[in-house]
């Protein structure tokens, strides 16, 4: 069995009846005319692999995994698209990195060992350890609120603001400065070796701190360790879970408490913590239980609008009108945040939001996109 | 030799358990038939007409109805759920629940002067698909067999606080009898026949087809209720949102069937033909109407049906798209619209009506019911044949043989000739003893 053959057979895409669901879901199809999921599968499964691997199309998908979710044979669309973006850049077709790949660039200098200071953020009124059951995976929140400090400056507060939420329920997370960027935009944008020479840091910084449960606030990286890792390294010494469902439980347990709250907010569910993780009732339960309203927008959970980039690898005019679409529904709640688990769609619909030409539609629509962590941390009662 | 009973147990009163009921009855056998609701009659019934001929669907099964009920072989024991099952093939012992109509049987005439009156009104009409509603006391349908009234006690104010008395006031033939209790039978045969039939998937779930947000999707068998003159619409196709007559409509198949997600991977066998049929149907009740069917592969195997469908596509000028689709979204005016794939590039159309093909699905009770007679289900909740190939009509149980739906997806002539195979199977059970005494 060749490479391609193997890619095809992991992704189920034999199963393939060419019924064409994926494509009339596909939000990238409805905007760029010549995208479609259906046609690449049905030109992969008739042998055209090699001008699967030359068009530029394998970079226009978003990767939300609509298709995948809804698929009547269960064909993993997202799974074909991540290994064969593997084999495209092996011939050379490479995809065009926003921010001149710079965020990339940063990735992969923390896999070859550059040093770093990963916890700047930690103050000393924060109560973290070395060693320990819990480990909190800060993720590369931090550094990309330095990054994009114009438009998610915010991100910088979001790892303070998860140790803080842990510490009022009594927990002292272990946080690590070994910790390295869990490689996915990398494996997402065809970067499989320095993945997994990520991957293999991560677990080994994990493992030695004896931690039995890794928490996750990010979308993105929380679908890594769970999929990702997991395919390469099968079964995970530790746990993994989303800040959600821990903190869930914590609420239920009576060990956090919220300050009144008079808040109407609407939340955005990610791909990654969404269709990808199937995540979606422990965040509106959250709400729940601060007393905050919800006010939902009409496209949510497994029909979530995705913000319209992956991996910083696909940001285009059809990037903007999907965040432009979002953006208005969010704006029809009346809401005057719409929060959510993944920086990088807070990233991207404040690109569209703070842009110098932005759409006409977006005048005077005056929504905040906010991470959920740090709104959970300036709910707690006895904070700030 | 132990002693063979000579009578037959048939369960369903559908197509083929009337039609196994026939063949056993005219051959001198004695047939108890138990069907589940009021009457018989079963999924036929609701159809307005059949594929490939266009016949009407109840006028072709309510002779078949009548003669059934009226056969002197023919014990027809509506309301009534097989409960037990013991003994072997030739001497079963059958254990049947007869449920309270409240209604007596022998003396109600159809009349339908209750129907008039009861007061409790506006209770969703579950055979119409809910499209209209029906009182406390009601008749099943139009062609109901027998037609006899039944009063359903979840609602009966008379039967939950005892005041009312309504029906039983104005009935002349004294035929209402609140009195009336659940009864249990046993019944000695020789042979059981399966034919329990499928339920109707119920698409909400999937909210990709917007079913139940955006009212003018409709259900497959909604669609047959509202072009059937005797239907909730007297056979005018209105849209929900505003009663217009639809000027485009589109059929979405395989809607729940051929899905690995919705626990139905198996094809419904009869979707791609009844769409043809609906949107053929539909030309005929409007004139210049424009459908557009949207398929996964189309699968006209069956004797006359590939000509049917191109028939339908040069005569009714009917559009088929070789793309599944979803619905995203509604206009303002109440369209729906479709999303779909034509040669690789997405397409959005609105249309003032949308039918999805929802798939056919094992009865709920067939889990309960195989227990029940101790057969085996198939990994589909089918029962199980004996052998696909060589013994289709052979439950795992000697003596208790499969017709129609429950066994597995298939059309009505295929169910008709399943019904007399599992009827010459049960002969074979009642003569073994004259064979070989």
């Amino acid at each position: 069995m060749t490479k391609i053959e193997k890619i095809i057979e992991d992704a189920g895409a034999f199963d393939c009846v060419e019924c064409g669901k994926c494509t009339s879901l596909c939000p990238v199809a409805k905007i760029n005319p010549n995208f479609a999921p259906r046609l690449i599968v049905v030109k992969a499964q008739a042998g055209m692999e090699s001008e699967v691997k030359a068009d530029k199309d394998i970079w226009s998908c978003v990767t939300c995994e609509i298709c995948n979710d809804m698929c009547p044979y269960e064909v993993d669309f997202s799974g074909f698209i991540q290994r064969m973006r593997g084999e495209a850049v092996d011939m050379g077709n490479s995809p065009v990195c926003s921010e001149a790949g710079a965020v990339h660039t940063m990735q992969r200098l923390t896999g070859k060992g550059q040093k770093q200071n990963r916890l700047l953020w930690l103050t000393d009124d924060l109560k973290v350890k070395d060693n320990g059951d819990v480990f909190f995976f800060t993720g590369c929140a931090y550094q990309l609120g330095v990054l994009f400090k114009d438009k998610a400056e915010e991100l910088k507060r979001v790892p303070a603001s998860v140790v803080k939420i842990l510490n009022a329920a009594g927990i002292e997370p272990v946080v690590s400065n070994n910790e390295v960027c869990c490689g996915h935009d990398l494996i997402w944008s065809g970067n499989e070796a320095v993945f997994e020479e990520l991957m293999r840091k991560n677990v080994e910084t994990i493992k030695a701190t004896g931690a039995k449960t890794v928490v996750f606030s990010c979308a993105e990286g929380y679908r890594t360790f769970s999929i990702d890792y997991q395919d390469f390294l099968g079964d995970l010494d530790f746990e993994v879970k989303h800040i959600s469902e821990y903190l869930l439980d914590l609420i239920k347990e009576g060990k956090l408490e919220f300050k009144d709250s008079n808040a109407k907010v609407t939340y955005h569910d990610s791909c990654r913590l969404g269709r990808h993780m199937g995540v979606y009732e422990q965040p509106r339960e959250i709400l729940k239980a601060m007393k905050v309203e919800l006010v939902e927008m009409p496209s949510i959970k497994d029909k979530a609008i995705c913000c319209g980039v992956n991996a910083f690898a696909s940001c285009s005019e059809v990037s903007r009108k999907m965040q432009l679409d979002r953006l208005l529904e969010a704006k029809g709640t009346g809401t005057s945040a719409m929060l959510t688990f993944c920086p990088k769609c807070l990233i991207h619909y404040n690109c569209l939001l703070t842009m110098e030409k932005k759409p006409l539609e977006l005048d005077k629509v005056e929504i905040n996109v906010r991470d959920f962590s740090n709104f959970i941390a300036e709910n707690l009662k006895g904070g700030k | 030799m132990e002693k063979t009973e000579s009578s037959v147990l048939v369960i369903g009163g559908g197509v083929a358990g009337i039609q196994a009921s026939l063949d056993l009855a005219d051959k001198g056998v004695i047939v108890h038939l138990v069907e589940k609701t009021p009457s018989i009659g079963g999924r036929m019934a609701q159809l307005d007409k059949t594929f490939p001929t266009n016949d009407c669907s109840i006028c072709i099964l309510a002779p078949k109805m009548a003669d059934c009920f009226g056969h002197p072989n023919i014990n027809v024991w509506t309301m009534s759920e097989v409960v037990g099952l013991e003994g072997s093939r030739g001497n079963f012992k059958a254990k049947v629940l007869k449920k309270a109509r409240y209604v007596d049987e022998n003396k109600c005439t159809g009349c339908g002067e209750c129907l008039e009156k009861c007061p409790t009104k506006e209770l969703p009409n579950t055979w119409e698909q809910k499209l209209t509603t029906r009182r406390a006391i009601y008749m099943q349908f139009m062609q109901a067999v027998p037609r006899v009234a039944v009063i359903d006690p979840e609602n009966c104010r008379f039967l939950l606080e005892g005041k009312c008395g309504v029906c039983k006031k104005v009935c002349k033939r004294e035929a209402i009898d609140y009195e009336q209790k659940d009864v249990e039978m046993e019944f000695n045969v020789a042979a059981v026949v399966v034919a329990t039939g499928f339920d109707v998937w119920d698409p909400t779930p999937s909210t990709e087809y917007g079913y139940g947000k955006y009212p003018n999707v409709f259900t497959a068998m909604e669609y047959e209720r509202i072009i059937n003159a005797a239907g909730p619409t007297h056979g005018h196709i209105q849209r929900r949102s505003d009663g217009n007559e639809p000027a485009t409509m589109a059929y979405i198949q395989c809607v729940g069937s051929r899905n690995l997600k919705t626990g139905h991977p198996y094809c419904c066998s009869v979707c791609c033909m009844h769409s043809t049929k609906e949107s053929m149907l539909a030309r005929e009740h409007i004139e210049g109407i424009k459908s557009t069917i949207f398929y996964k592969d189309m699968r006209a195997c069956s004797k006359g049906f590939n000509e049917y469908v191109e028939r339908n596509k040069r005569d009714y000028g009917v559009e088929y798209i070789n793309s599944d689709a979803t619905v995203q979204g509604q206009k303002e005016n109440g369209n729906p619209i479709v999303s779909f794939d034509i040669a690789g590039k997405s397409q959005q159309r609105e249309f003032d009506m949308v039918v999805l093909a929802t798939t056919l699905v094992p009865a709920k009770g067939n889990v309960e019911l195989a227990k029940t007679l101790g057969i085996e289900l198939d990994e589909f909740q089918f029962f199980k044949a004996l052998d696909h190939t060589l013994e289709p009509i052979s439950s795992s149980r000697p003596g208790v043989y499969l017709a129609g739906y429950c066994a597995g997806p298939m059309d009505i002539p295929e169910s008709v000739a399943m019904g007399s195979a599992a009827a010459a199977k049960a002969m074979e059970a009642l003569v073994q003893r004259k064979v070989f005494a």
